[in-house]
C-alpha cells in the first residue's frame, strides 16, 4: 500500500469520523474502564464538559442500575463478539439518557483489546415511554390484582388464562380452574346449569356485555360448635376485549361480585315486606286501601268477612267518590279530607246497611270507628288512602243501653212509687220528696212533725213505725217495715217503710230513707199464694213429678209425686241434689246445665238400679229463670220395651239362623250334585266297563280305577262330615285364646313345612293379643292359611306371611297377608271359598281349606273376605264377631 | 268305522279322563282323542290353532267343574271366537251335574250340541257320531 493510498484511505476515516460525530453519539473507553474520548453530542447530551468526563471511569456516568449489563457486554466484545444493546447514562448525576448503540473493541497491533468504542442513537424519549407502559402496567396489574372484586380472563373457547387474588378466593384453591389447566367451564354441568356457561356465550357471540346474578356457593360459618351454611350470591359481567387487533384475537373477561349482602338485605325487605302484608291480612279490624282516585285496591280478610265480599277477581269496581251508598254517609269527603289535610283523621259513623245489599248482607244499622290516612306507597311512590274499620256496634249499643238505664231509673221513682224522707232529730221535722206526699195522699210540700207523720198510719202500725224510729235514734238500727195507711175514704194502703241513721257514733243528726207503695205488690202476692195453692193442687193431682227449682238446683216447689218419688219430704229452699243424692253421677247435671245454656228443654231416662226404677225426666226452662222438672215413672214400660226387643232378636236370630240354614241346605245340593255325583258317575261306568270286559288284564285295570274312585269317594265324605260338625256345633265351646300362643303351637305342627318352604313368619297381635274362641276352630283357621302361605308360595321371592290383628267397632280383626302367587278375584273371587274349587294346578290343592276355614268363622259369627293381585299376593281379612 | 276325526275330552278328573277315553275308543267312533285337565289349555290350543283346521276337534266333551278355568268361562271364551273357526266344531258339556239350572244355562248356549249327565255310556257314545 502506498502513502497516497494511505493518504486516501485516512482521509475517508476522516469523514466518516466527522460524519459519525455529527449524528451519533460515541464514547470511548480504555481496556480499563477508564473513558479516553467523549464526542462533542455525547458531551452535549451528558450535559457536561469534556474534563469533567475523560480520565473518569466509565461506569461514573453509567444509570447505576446498568453496571452489570456493561460487565456483561464487555464479557462478550472479549470473546470476539459484536454487541448491540440499550444502554442507560446519567445526565448530570440525575436523569437517564438512553442510548441504542453498537459496541466494538479497538485492538492492538498484538491483537489484545486497547479500547472499546461505543457509538449509538439517543432513543431516551423512546424508552421512557417504553418505561413508563412497562411501570403503568405493572401498576394496573397491581390495581387488579388487588381489586376487592374477582377478575378473570378467558380465552373464547371458555379456557381461564388469569385471574386476580380476589377471583382465586371465590373460586377457593380447590376449583379446577387453578388445579387443572385444560378445565373448560363451559363444559361443566354446573356453570351449565345456574346459567353463567350460557351467559358467557352470549356475550362471545354478541359482544355485548351481560350482567346476571347467581348463586355460587354456600359459606360456613361456625357457631359454638354448630355449622351453619349461608348462600353467598354474586353479581357476574362479562364482557369482552379485544387484546390483538392483528390477530383479531379477543378474550371474554369475567367479574365476580359478591353481591350477598345486598341479595340478604333485599330477601329480608321482601319478607317483612310479606309479614307486613300478613299482619294486614289478619288484623281483626278491617283494612281497606284505596288509590288517590278513590278506587278500593286492597281489602283485608275481616272486612272481607264484613263486606260478606266476593272473589276479588269477582267483586265490581267501586269508587269511594262516586258511590251512592258512600256518598250518602259522606265517606266521600272522609277520603278528601285526609288527601287534602294529609293527616290521619278518625271519626265514629253510623252506617245504616239494612237498605243496601251490594256492600254487606249485615242488614242493620253499624257504627263504625273510622281512621282515614294517607301513605305513600313505598314502591310507585303514589299516595294511598288507607282506611282502618273498627265495628264498634256492640260497644256502642251498650252505651246507648246505659243512657236508657239511668233514663229508666229516673222514671222508676215514679213508676215504683218510690219517695224519699228526711227526719231531723233535734226538732222532729220530716221532710217528704214529692212523691212521698203522694204515696200519703196530702198535697202540701212543707215540712211536717213526726206526729204529722203517724196520723197517717192505723194504729198498729203507728206504733210499729214509731218504735223503730225510737231504736233508730237509740242504736242506729236501721229498719224495713210493711204499714199500713188509713185512708180518709176508708180504704187502706200498705206502705213499705225502710230507714236509717246517718250517726257513724252517738246520736245521729237525721234518718232517712224511702217510703214504697206497695199496696199492689201485696195484692200481688195475695193472689200469687192463692194460685201457688191451686198450682199445688193441680201439680198434687197430676200423675207425674212436678218440681220448680233455680238453675243451681235449689227447690221452690215439690209436689206429693215429686216427693214420693224422691223417696222423702223435701223442704222448699232446700237442694235438689241434696234431698235426691242419687241424681248426681247421673246425666242430670249435665243436662240440666244444657237447659240452662241453651234455654231449650231437655228430655232424657235414667234408670235408677237399687230401686230398679226407670224416670223420664223432662226439663223445661222457665221465664222467670227458673226449671220446671217432670218426672215420669216409665219402669213398667221400660221393662215391656225390653221384653219386647229380647223376644225381637230372638225372632231375628231365628230367621238368621233359618237363613243360615237354608244356605246350607243349597251349598250341600251343590255339593252332593258336583262332588258325590261325579266319582258315582265314574262308578257307575267302571262297574259297566268292568261287566263287559273280556279279559282278566282289563278287569284289573277297571278294579284298580275303581280302588281309586273309592278312595275319592270316603275322602270327599269326609270332608263333607267335618263341615257338617261344624255347622251343627252352635255353642262350641269357647275359651280365652292368645294369638301368639296358638301361632306358636301352629308353628310347631307345620315344623318341617315351614323350614322345607323357608316361609317367614311375621305377627303383630298387640293391638289384640287375644279373644275369646273355640281353640280348635282358631288352631285349624290359623293353620289353614299358613299352610295356603307355603302352598301357594311364589317361586320368585322369599315366601313370607304376616298376620296382624286389631279392634275394630267392637269387633276382632285379624288380617292374613302373604307373598305368593295370588289369585286373579274377578275371576275366582266368587268361588274362593266354596267346596272342592281349586284355582290353581297345584297338585295339593284339594279345594277344602278355605271352605272349612269359612264355615269355622261362620259358625262362630264372623266373616272373612279376600283381597288379592296375581303374582304379589292374597290377604284375608277375618272378623271375629265377640259374641 | 272312524265317524269323528278328532275329538277332545275336557275333564279334570283323571279317573274320568281314562274312562271317556277308553270307551270311545273301544266305540270305535275315533282313534284321535285328546285329553285336556282344564278349559284354559283347550283355549290355548284354540288360539294357536285358529286357522289350522286340520288341527281343529270335530268334536268336544266338555266337563263344567274344573280348577284354573272352568266349562263356564271356556263357552264364554268360545263364544267370542266361535264363528271365525275356519270349521265346525261340535261341543257337549258333559257333567256330573243334574242341576236343572246349569242344564237351563246350557241352553243358552246356542252353539252347544247337547247337556250330557255322567257316566259316559254306549248309548250316549252312540248319540255323538
Amino acid at each position: 500500500m502506498n502513502i497516497a493510498m494511505l493518504d486516501e484511505h485516512y482521509r475517508h476515516l476522516q469523514h466518516l469520523e466527522a460524519a459519525i460525530n455529527a449524528c451519533s453519539l460515541s464514547v470511548s473507553v480504555n481496556a480499563d474502564g477508564t473513558i479516553a474520548t467523549v464526542n462533542s453530542l455525547m458531551l452535549h447530551a451528558l450535559q457536561l464538559p469534556a474534563s469533567a468526563i475523560e480520565g473518569q471511569h466509565f461506569e461514573t456516568i453509567l444509570l447505576p442500575v446498568n453496571r452489570e449489563q456493561w460487565e456483561g457486554i464487555c464479557h462478550k466484545i472479549n470473546e470476539g463478539q459484536a454487541v448491540r444493546e440499550q444502554i442507560g447514562f446519567l445526565i448530570n448525576g440525575t436523569r437517564p439518557l438512553w442510548i441504542e448503540a453498537g459496541f466494538s473493541p479497538i485492538l492492538s497491533d498484538e491483537g489484545a483489546i486497547e479500547q472499546f468504542l461505543i457509538i449509538g442513537l439517543d432513543i431516551t424519549e423512546r424508552k421512557r415511554s417504553e418505561l413508563r407502559i412497562q411501570e403503568d402496567e405493572q401498576y394496573f396489574r397491581q390495581i387488579l390484582e388487588n381489586l376487592p372484586i374477582g377478575l378473570q380472563q378467558f380465552s373464547p373457547e371458555g379456557i381461564s388464562m388469569e385471574m386476580n387474588s380476589r377471583q382465586r378466593e371465590i373460586w377457593g384453591q380447590d376449583h379446577p380452574f387453578l388445579r387443572n389447566p385444560e378445565y373448560n367451564w363451559l363444559q361443566d354441568p354446573l356453570y351449565r346449569i345456574n346459567g353463567l356457561a350460557r351467559l358467557f356465550e352470549e356475550v362471545r357471540e354478541g359482544g355485548k356485555t351481560l350482567k346476571k346474578e347467581v348463586l355460587l356457593n354456600y359459606s360456613e360459618k361456625n357457631y359454638e360448635g354448630i355449622t351453619r351454611i349461608y348462600p353467598v350470591y354474586f353479581e357476574a359481567t362479562i364482557f369482552t376485549v379485544v387484546v390483538d387487533k392483528l390477530a383479531n384475537l379477543t378474550n371474554i373477561f369475567v367479574i365476580l361480585d359478591d353481591i350477598t349482602e345486598k341479595k340478604l338485605a333485599e330477601i329480608s325487605l321482601q319478607k317483612s315486606e310479606r309479614l307486613l302484608d300478613n299482619i294486614i291480612e289478619n288484623l281483626p279490624i278491617g283494612y281497606i286501601q284505596f288509590d288517590n282516585f278513590g278506587f278500593i285496591r286492597r281489602i283485608n280478610q275481616t272486612q272481607r268477612n264484613f263486606f260478606n265480599s266476593p272473589h276479588p277477581a269477582a267483586r265490581r269496581q267501586f269508587n269511594v267518590m262516586n258511590d251512592e251508598f258512600a256518598t250518602m254517609f259522606e265517606l266521600d269527603d272522609l277520603f278528601q279530607q285526609a288527601l287534602q289535610d294529609n293527616k290521619a283523621l278518625r271519626v265514629e259513623k253510623k252506617v245504616d246497611f239494612s237498605k243496601d245489599e251490594r256492600w254487606t248482607s249485615i242488614g242493620r244499622e253499624v257504627f263504625l270507628d273510622l281512621t282515614v290516612f294517607p301513605v305513600v306507597n313505598p314502591v310507585d311512590k303514589e299516595r294511598i288512602v288507607v282506611a282502618l274499620v273498627n265495628d264498634i256496634t256492640d260497644k256502642k249499643m251498650q252505651e246507648l243501653e246505659n243512657v236508657k238505664n239511668q233514663e229508666f231509673l229516673l222514671q222508676t221513682g215514679q213508676i215504683g212509687k218510690i219517695g224519699g224522707w228526711e227526719l231531723e232529730v233535734n226538732n222532729g221535722n220530716i221532710r217528704w220528696s214529692e212523691q212521698a206526699c203522694r204515696i200519703h195522699e196530702c198535697s202540701s210540700r212543707v215540712a211536717i212533725s213526726l206526729e204529722d207523720v203517724l196520723s197517717f198510719y192505723t194504729t198498729e202500725s203507728k206504733l210499729l213505725l214509731s218504735h223503730h224510729i225510737d231504736l233508730c235514734i237509740r242504736t242506729g238500727k236501721p229498719f224495713d217495715v210493711q204499714l199500713t195507711i188509713a185512708l180518709p175514704d176508708n180504704t187502706t194502703r200498705r206502705i213499705r217503710y225502710i230507714g236509717q241513721s246517718d250517726a257513724v257514733s252517738g246520736q245521729p243528726q237525721r234518718l232517712y230513707g224511702v217510703v214504697q207503695d206497695i199496696t199492689e205488690q201485696s195484692a200481688i202476692r195475695d193472689a200469687l199464694s192463692r194460685n201457688t195453692e191451686l198450682m199445688r193442687l193441680f201439680f198434687d193431682t197430676m200423675d207425674m213429678g212436678y218440681v220448680a227449682m233455680e238453675p243451681d238446683g235449689q227447690l221452690n216447689f215439690l209436689n206429693q209425686k215429686a216427693e214420693k218419688m224422691i223417696g222423702r219430704k223435701a223442704l222448699t229452699g232446700s237442694n235438689i241434689f241434696e234431698v235426691f243424692p242419687k241424681l248426681s253421677g247421673t246425666v242430670f247435671y249435665a243436662r240440666l246445665q244444657e237447659c240452662i245454656r241453651h234455654n231449650t228443654s231437655q228430655s232424657f231416662g235414667i234408670y235408677f238400679p237399687l230401686q230398679d226404677k226407670w224416670y223420664d225426666f223432662l226439663l223445661t226452662p222457665m221465664q222467670d229463670g227458673g226449671i220446671s222438672v217432670f218426672i215420669r215413672d216409665i219402669t213398667e214400660s221400660r221393662k215391656m220395651q225390653k221384653e219386647l226387643r229380647k223376644a225381637n232378636d230372638q225372632l231375628s236370630n231365628l230367621n238368621k239362623n233359618l237363613l243360615n240354614q237354608n244356605k246350607q241346605l243349597e251349598d250341600f245340593a251343590h255339593i252332593t250334585s258336583h262332588n258325590l255325583r261325579a266319582p258315582i258317575a265314574n262308578l257307575k261306568a267302571l262297574m259297566q266297563m268292568h261287566n263287559e270286559a273280556s279279559s282278566y288284564q282289563e278287569r284289573e285295570l277297571y278294579l284298580g280305577m275303581l280302588h281309586e274312585v273309592i278312595k275319592k269317594i270316603d275322602e270327599t265324605l269326609n270332608d263333607l262330615v267335618e263341615v257338617i260338625q261344624i255347622r251343627k256345633d252352635v255353642n262350641v265351646e269357647k275359651e280365652k285364646l292368645f294369638f301368639a300362643d296358638r301361632l306358636q303351637r301352629v308353628k310347631d305342627i307345620l315344623l318341617v313345612d315351614i323350614e322345607t318352604s323357608h316361609i317367614r313368619i311375621t305377627a303383630d297381635f298387640e293391638k289384640a293379643p287375644a279373644l275369646e274362641y273355640s281353640k280348635v276352630y282358631l288352631d285349624s283357621i290359623i293353620q289353614n292359611f299358613i299352610t295356603n302361605a307355603i302352598r301357594y308360595r311364589s317361586p320368585e321371592r322369599t315366601p313370607a306371611v304376616h298376620l296382624q290383628t286389631w279392634v275394630e267397632n267392637d269387633n276382632i280383626m285379624m288380617t292374613v297377608e302373604d307373598n305368593g302367587v295370588g289369585i286373579d278375584m274377578e275371576r275366582f273371587g266368587n268361588k274362593l271359598f266354596g267346596f272342592r274349587k281349586t284355582f290353581h294346578k297345584n297338585k295339593d290343592a284339594k279345594g277344602i281349606g278355605l271352605f272349612i276355614t269359612k264355615t269355622q268363622v261362620e259358625a262362630m259369627g264372623g266373616s272373612i273376605k279376600a283381597e288379592s293381585k296375581p303374582g304379589q299376593g292374597t290377604k284375608f281379612i277375618i272378623t271375629f264377631r265377640p259374641e | 268305522m272312524n265317524l269323528i276325526n278328532m275329538i277332545f275330552i275336557v275333564d279334570d278328573d283323571p279317573i274320568h279322563q281314562q274312562i271317556a277315553k277308553i270307551m270311545i275308543e273301544r266305540q270305535g267312533i275315533s282313534n284321535n282323542i285328546r285329553v285336556f285337565s282344564d278349559a284354559q289349555e283347550v283355549l290355548d290350543y284354540f288360539r294357536e290353532n285358529t286357522n289350522v283346521p286340520e288341527a281343529l276337534p270335530d268334536l268336544i266333551l266338555l266337563d263344567l267343574n274344573m280348577p284354573v278355568m272352568d266349562g263356564w268361562e271356556f263357552l264364554d271364551e268360545y263364544a267370542g271366537f266361535q264363528t271365525s273357526l275356519p270349521k265346525q266344531v261340535k261341543i257337549f258339556v258333559l257333567t256330573s251335574s243334574i242341576d236343572e239350572k246349569d242344564k237351563e244355562r246350557v241352553r243358552s248356549y246356542k252353539f252347544v250340541s247337547g247337556y250330557l249327565t255322567k257316566p259316559l255310556s254306549k248309548e250316549i257314545i252312540s248319540h255323538l257320531s
